[in-house]
């Protein structure tokens, strides 16, 4: 089952994610995209850790080429989150551009029994933005176009609460 | 009137043209898009009534960042939202798209 977890910041949709992968059959994977440098970003990696101390997940760090990331057969991963895979995959050394991302999410469908997806809604602010910006947004939103067609789930998270665009929550 | 609504790059156009079975040509001669960027405007309901005699209008939703330091810009982003409103009223069909997947807000399914 592919799942599509969509929502603003601080909307509860990383809380949800795990909610749902618990409800999941299969070895919990949690796929962390944060590449692990910088105060906020390890205070955000640390909050995610509590968040999920207990649930079982075991952690695959994978900021870069997710179709390299070692994913055992039949796994119910999380991936956390596309937005920040993408803005890697584009903007930083060594990175592929959206293609790696896309070939990436290919091949974790084709390993995992369960994927789940987090991603941003970061598309409501207007256009107002630098071309590299605005390059991004036209990327990550193909690619939540993309998964969401392919998803049997899709759901968008506000303050915390479902609502639901396609599928049915299990 | 049918008004859509949604995200930058959610797709609103490609679903409804593909939900009216429309073409390229259908969709020039029966259908205004990008109408956020029709204000600001200083007669609003006119411009909506204007709007709401075609039978298709496509808007972006603006108005979900951070207020913009410009004061223009904000002028613009307040005023996308109102038109929206006034569209969605005088619309028989609201559909806001998301990631490419369309919910229905007001009256019913193309």
């Amino acid at each position: 089952m592919l799942s599509l977890i969509i929502g603003g910041a601080g909307s509860g949709k990383s809380a949800f994610a795990e909610a749902l992968c618990e409800k999941l059959d299969g070895e919990r994977l949690y796929i962390a995209t944060m590449h692990t440098e910088g105060a906020e970003s390890l205070a955000r990696i640390e909050r995610h850790r509590r968040q999920r101390a207990g649930l079982g997940f075991e952690t695959l760090e994978c900021p870069l080429s997710l179709d390299k990331a070692a994913i055992p057969a039949g796994a119910n991963a999380l991936l956390e989150d596309l937005s920040n895979l993408l803005a890697n995959e584009m903007f930083s050394p060594g990175g592929g551009g959206a293609e790696a991302v896309r070939r990436g999410l290919s091949r974790a469908l084709s390993r995992c029994g369960n994927l789940t997806v987090v991603t941003n809604e970061v598309f409501s602010g207007g256009e107002d933005y630098g071309a590299g910006t605005l390059a991004f947004l036209r990327e990550l939103a193909a690619l939540n176009r993309e998964l969401a067609a392919r998803a049997d789930l899709v759901t968008e998270i506000v303050c915390g609460l479902p609502n639901v665009l396609k599928g049915e929550l299990p | 009137m049918i008004f859509v609504t949604g995200p930058l790059y959610a797709g609103k156009e490609s679903y409804i043209r593909r939900a009216l079975g429309w073409d390229e040509a259908d969709f020039r001669a029966r259908a205004v898009r990008d109408v956020q960027e029709l204000v600001p405007c200083d007669d609003l309901a006119a411009l909506a009534d204007r709007l709401a005699a075609r039978e298709l209008v496509i808007a972006t939703e603006l108005g979900g960042g951070v207020v913009p330091v410009d004061a223009g810009m904000r002028r613009k982003r307040e005023q996308a939202g109102r038109l929206a409103c006034l569209l969605a009223a005088r619309a028989d069909t609201v559909i806001r798209v998301c990631c490419g997947l369309p919910q229905l807000l007001k009256g019913e399914w193309p």
